[in-house]
């Protein structure tokens, strides 16, 4: 009892001295931020998700207000572009193309690129890495082609190999070197410990190659992947702009931007940031199931 | 053959080329081995002694000597005798049963064989509970018992050990030293355990191999005859312990080199640490 009755007498010590003046303006203080109940370390789901609404609402509150008060004919407002990005995918533009159509065109020429580069990549990175004569037969004409930026090629890609050819060619071009590069490091840094291990264990040649190597190199390999598809991405929409022919989301935002409907640019943009995301998001699919097998 | 020692080591040295020159880390090392001996090689880190295992394992190769077991010359890995590292080296995109059928799918066993047999060997270090668990999940003591598991599904005759022992908390250290000497007692496997403490290396060995350092030489043998178990807190285990830093000391005094006697002296740290424990 003693001892409660202590406790109590410190409970109401320090209540008073709550009521003094310092600590009062830290607890008025403090009060105030409890009408924002959000600023927490770790907030609730809902709260999370609370959050995310009005984080997106503000940007577009903001964009809206900016491209009023600018009133430029190069800053739509977001419903306008919103209106655009409907519209195109119901009507065909001066081109003759729906966006679906634009989309389809680029998502071929990606995957194509991106498969033939990760094709080619992957496998002369794991021979590079593991075998010393194949990393000095390639290294110095990886070395010399590799500082030529991808899109330095695309004068020769678009007259030497024309439709649809030039495109692909970029995309490769992207993705070859990021994939034979993290493959190689991938190859190179699996700890020399768990090859003593598999070796003393049994394990000789191919089978050391594919059970060993192969798999320690797995997280490199997809990294060096997923770096090539951004990569790759990016630089189909410059090829597409500088002259593809055929379509595709580059040349869309180009010709819409060259007969002044921003509204367009804008709703191209946004699309072209949708399909990198479903893009990043097969990837992450794919790594799963690698990573599962 | 009854008479011929399970391993042979004739005269192997190892050099290795530096920028500074040649450096010797095993100089003409002669040693023989019996059949289900357990022989412990004791020396300070440097001494070449985890270079002497590699050289066994078949991972590595001498620049003249050579090792022989049963009668043949080692030349490469074999599955006769396999090495545990003190990193335990486990797969670690594999889970527990899967690294220990490892070495039983390199050999080219049936799959339901294989399992059979790597719940067997886990069963004996006591992991039977963890087959499916992943290797991030396991502490450090449990990591050196798949590896053991691992190694054991082989059925090697020679079990090489590179300070398995060495990155554990001493309790677990202790268990661990208890259950390797009943694997042993059941199994009459010849083990060769590399270590740097004095005391670990007389709780299990038959034989305790001194190294001397710069170049890894064989400084002195001791015999061990405490009764098994051994327990590494016991009064026979302390006092060869002594016996055998005595013996150190004086060697190194005697020959009066500062970077041996440094040496020695992190040797000694170490014991007077496990005194405290």
């Amino acid at each position: 009892m003693a001892v409660k009755a202590a406790g109590e007498g410190i409970g109401t010590a320090s209540q008073r001295v709550e009521t003094r003046d310092g600590p009062r303006v830290a607890s008025i203080g403090l009060r105030m931020l409890d009408a924002f109940p959000f600023v927490t370390r770790h907030p609730s789901l809902v709260t999370r998700h609370g959050l995310s609404l009005l984080s997106i609402a503000s940007f577009l509150a903001l964009w809206h207000l900016l491209a009023i008060v600018i009133a430029s004919p190069y800053l739509p407002t977001p419903l306008a572009v919103a209106r655009a990005a409907i519209a195109a995918f119901f009507e065909r533009d001066f081109l003759g193309f729906t966006i679906q159509q634009h989309i389809a065109s680029s998502l071929v020429r990606i995957v194509w690129g991106f498969g033939l580069a990760a094709l080619l990549a992957v496998p002369l990175g794991l021979a590079s890495g593991w075998l010393r004569s194949v990393e000095h037969l390639t290294g110095p004409v990886v070395e010399l082609l590799r500082p030529i930026p991808p899109l330095a090629w695309i004068p020769f890609a678009i007259y030497f190999f024309g439709d649809p050819f030039d495109a692909v060619f970029i995309v490769f071009l992207a993705a070859f070197f990021p994939i034979l590069l993290s493959t190689l490091a991938g190859v190179k840094a699996v700890d020399p410990i768990l090859i003593d291990a598999a070796r003393t264990l049994g394990a000789k040649r191919l089978r050391l190659f594919l059970q060993v190597v192969l798999p320690a190199a797995l997280g490199n390999i997809v990294t060096g992947m997923r770096i090539g598809l951004g990569v790759g991405w990016m630089c189909i929409m410059a090829a597409e702009m500088v002259g593809v022919k055929g379509g595709g989301l580059g040349v869309y935002i180009w010709s819409m931007g060259e007969i002044g409907r921003f509204d367009a640019v804008f709703a191209g943009m946004a699309i072209i940031g949708v399909v990198g995301i479903a893009l990043t998001g097969a990837m992450g699919w794919v790594e799963k199931r690698i990573s599962k097998a | 053959m009854k008479h011929c020692p399970k391993l042979e080591l004739r005269g192997v040295t190892k050099t290795f080329q530096s920028k500074s020159g040649a450096l010797t880390a095993l100089d003409s090392i002669d040693l023989d081995v019996r059949a289900g001996e357990f022989v412990c090689l004791l020396g300070p880190s440097g001494c070449g002694k985890s270079t002497l295992l590699n050289i066994i394992a078949g991972l590595d190769q001498p620049t003249t000597g050579q090792v022989r077991m049963d009668g043949q010359v080692v030349r490469q890995p074999g599955t006769d005798r396999v090495m545990i590292f003190q990193s335990a080296a486990l797969f670690p995109w594999l889970n527990v049963i899967d690294n220990v059928e490892f070495g039983l799918r390199m050999a080219g066993m049936p799959k339901g064989e294989r399992q059979a047999t790597a719940r067997r060997f886990l069963r004996m270090v006591h992991l039977s509970d963890f087959a499916q668990a992943f290797i991030h999940e396991l502490s450090g003591g449990m990591k050196q018992r798949v590896a053991l598991a691992r190694a054991l599904a082989l059925n090697p005759d020679v079990l090489l050990m590179d300070e398995p022992f060495g990155a554990l908390d001493a309790q677990t250290r202790d268990i661990l030293h208890d259950e390797l000497q009943a694997i042993w007692a059941d199994t009459h496997k010849t083990i060769l355990f590399v270590t740097h403490n004095v005391r670990e290396a007389i709780v299990l060995g038959d034989r305790v191999i001194v190294f001397s350092t710069r170049p890894g030489k064989i400084k002195q043998e001791f015999a061990v005859h405490l009764p098994r178990p051994r327990q590494i807190e016991s009064y026979a285990v302390v006092d060869l312990s002594r016996e055998i830093m005595a013996v150190l000391k004086d060697d190194v005094l005697a020959s009066g080199r500062d970077a041996e006697a440094q040496l020695l002296r992190e040797l000694e740290a170490r014991v007077v640490g496990d005194d405290v424990l």
